[in-house]
């Protein structure tokens, strides 16, 4: 899509005492598009995401969020933006002090002057969006499997209907098969709410399937490029990445996949003709 | 979010006289009510109403977003209802904005103009927002919560003292069962002696006693203060100074010593057995220990009731010495007792059966408090939520218990005249 970048970094250093995690580094995220960052351990991935965020100072550089550069906003601004933001944290980062409905409901009851009825009808379909059940709602984070925690994050960070969405390693933990809902969920509600999705993950089969864009991070700087892009790329750690053999199978799954919905199409196509 | 409300018709206005009337008439439509953001039609979300040949129209037009959608959702309260039984086409071709909370509003009103009978068609649906409205639209079938039941005030009062009484008797009945399970790995642990962990012991002394002793040491001593200024001062109207010597003696050694300590080591270390066992436990780390073939009671819970039991009563004597300590400072300050003279009235005052009968409740009180800590700990479930609660809970039982076995402990050496 045309327009600026929804995310634009420039010059990004990172240091941690004597340390340097990231130097010189850039990116631009599009509006509309699903970004995934991946990195060895250790590379910086996490932290990226939380200056962005705001959460982490950097050394130097400059990070612009819809537009606005983050580091010259005052309080009232900073909120503004952060209403415009929704942050799916790694475990979830519910308060276990709530219920899913109430910890939907927060960030609700803190930006809009809605209803309180209006409040908990919006909260209900935003866990039923996030494939919950309906009961969950009024369920304390303790009671709830892995899996239904990563959901309830999600329907809390799309509580705002947010214009951008951050993951952090969102099917981590999940089985093959919740992480494969997980990440047609994504989709689903990328496609119909029109999000921009930043997304840091270690899923092969996440980047295969629901990512348009994939940012690696090497030396300190981040390249960003479509997955065939990263194929074709000499650098020892992203060709070992992508064609390592977890890297392989989730290739061969995406062409599988690929292969038979052609196939599928083909069939209808005959059926119709 | 200043949404006004315009309409048309003659009734409305009457009885809204102050509102500013925005006609649009139209052929088909008679009856419009608009709404719109600050006055202008272009920001706000607005709806018109009217019927149709054969039915009843209801437009939606502009930004249907989370920012307008509390007057947005008052509005579709107050729309006019459409006549009983007409088709109800839903258009929603000039949305120009739509987001979760206007699809749902939208969503909502079309499935309560179907519950009342009237057969809704939704038209003009922009393919950018037809996903979104489809999405809410299959959420919001989800049946809504189970509604609670009705709470009655006084019922719920009797329900909660039930249960809460049935709760404590089941602590306490699980608190003896964990004593005896201790009591039993105890005792294994005495026909297997190297089986105990001699380095987690020491450590755990380190801990308890020794760190304790500047906290410990700095409050007997201003409380033999205290006790001193204020037994002085009442024992001068009688010119019995001296016996303020006799007054501490037996209070301190008796009771304040002992009790004072074991209040502290219930605050500083039952606590601390608490959040060490509990954040254990939330790491599953108590799981672990129990796949390595390995016992958590002998592991976690015998070493701290050990180093408790050694520790307490040297606690308990040195908070002694700290308090006759005080109390002498402030005897010789204000009523001119020397030391010496301190001394020879205090061998005088006690003997060496209320010292024992003061020290002699500290390994018990070191039990006490060492099992509530431990116990407490262990029940931590999940979430660090709960490893607060419990922390709380083994400060509060174990200085309770104390003092209650502090009472026990008096009304038997009454009995047996000691």
């Amino acid at each position: 899509m045309a327009g600026s970048p929804v995310i634009r970094v420039r010059g990004l250093v990172t240091r941690f005492g004597p340390q340097t995690v990231h130097d010189g580094l850039d990116l631009d995220v599009e509006r509309g598009e699903v970004l995934g960052v991946v990195g060895g351990s250790g590379t910086g991935k996490s932290v990226l995401l939380k200056e962005i965020l705001g959460l982490i100072d950097p050394a130097a550089g400059r990070i612009e969020l819809l537009g606005h550069d983050t580091a010259d906003l005052d309080r009232a601004e900073r909120t503004a933006l952060q209403a415009r933001t929704g942050v799916l944290f790694q475990n979830g980062a519910l308060f276990s002090s709530m219920t899913v409905a109430e910890n939907v409901m927060l960030p609700l009851k803190e930006h809009t002057g809605l209803a309180p009825g209006l409040i908990a009808e919006v909260a209900r379909v935003k866990i039923a969006m996030a494939g919950l059940p309906p009961d969950a709602g009024t369920k304390h984070p303790a009671q709830l499997s892995g899996g239904m925690i990563k959901r309830a994050g999600l329907a809390r960070a799309l509580a705002l209907d947010p214009d951008i969405l951050f993951l952090d390693e969102p099917t981590a933990g999940l089985d093959p098969i919740g992480a494969a809902a997980f990440d047609t969920l994504i989709q689903g509600l990328q496609r119909s709410l029109g999000l921009t999705v930043f997304m840091v993950t270690h899923d092969l089969d996440s980047l295969t399937s629901i990512c348009d864009r994939i940012a690696v991070l090497v030396d300190k700087k981040i390249r960003v490029g479509t997955l065939a892009q990263h194929l074709a790329d000499p650098h020892p750690w992203i060709h070992d990445y992508f064609h390592g053999p977890r890297g392989r199978a989730a290739l061969d799954a995406k062409e599988r996949n690929q292969a038979r919905r052609h196939e599928e199409e083909d069939a209808r196509r005959l059926a119709k003709g | 979010m200043g949404l006004t409300i315009r309409r048309c018709s003659a009734t409305f206005q009457a009885c809204r006289p102050n509102v500013p009337v925005d006609v649009r008439m139209r052929a088909a439509e008679p009856v419009a009510a608009t709404l719109a953001k600050d006055g202008t039609a272009k920001d706000g979300a607005r709806i018109e109403t009217g019927p149709v040949d054969g039915g009843w129209r209801i437009a939606a037009a502009g930004r249907w977003t989370l920012d307008a959608a509390g007057n947005a959702s008052d509005a579709l309260d107050r729309a006019p209802r459409p006549p009983g039984g007409a088709a109800v086409r839903l258009d929603l071709a000039r949305v120009e904005a739509l987001d979760t909370v206007g699809a749902y509003l939208l969503n909502r009103l079309a499935e309560r103009l179907g519950a009342d009978g009237h057969a809704v068609s939704v038209i003009g649906l922009r393919p950018e927002h037809a996903a979104l409205f489809e999405a809410v639209r299959d959420a919001g079938k989800a049946p809504p919560h189970p509604i609670e039941r009705e709470h009655h005030p006084i019922l719920d009062m009797v329900v909660r003292t039930g249960q809460t009484t049935v709760n404590a008797a089941k602590e306490i009945l699980d608190l003896v069962g964990f004593l005896g399970l201790v009591t039993v790995t105890f005792a294994r642990l005495i026909l297997r002696p190297s089986r105990l962990r001699l380095t987690s012991v020491l450590f755990h002394i380190e801990q308890t006693g020794l760190n304790a002793l500047p906290i410990l040491g700095l409050l007997s001593f201003l409380i033999g203060v205290v006790l001193a200024f204020q037994g002085a001062d009442q024992l001068k109207r009688f010119g019995a100074e001296l016996y303020v010597v006799n007054l501490l003696g037996i209070s301190v050694l008796r009771e304040i010593g002992i009790l004072m300590t074991a209040i502290i080591v219930a605050g500083r270390s039952g606590s601390a057995f608490t959040a060490q066992i509990g954040t254990m436990k939330v790491n599953q780390e108590v799981d672990a220990i129990g796949t390595m073939g390995l016992d958590p009671v002998e592991l976690l819970v015998v070493p701290r009731a050990l180093a408790l039991m050694i520790t307490l009563p040297l606690l308990a004597f040195y908070a002694d010495v700290m308090g006759l300590f005080g109390g002498a400072v402030m005897a010789y300050a204000t009523l001119d007792i020397t030391f010496g003279q301190f001394i020879r009235q205090l061998h005088s005052a006690v003997g060496i059966n209320t010292v024992i009968a003061g020290l002699i409740k500290a390994p018990v009180f070191a039990l006490v408090i060492a099992m509530v800590g431990c116990y407490e700990g262990l029940k931590v479930s999940g979430s660090a939520e709960s490893v607060g609660i419990m922390t709380t809970k083994a400060v509060v039982e174990g200085i309770f218990l104390v003092i209650v076995i502090d009472a026990v402990f008096s009304v038997l050496f009454s009995m047996l005249g000691v």
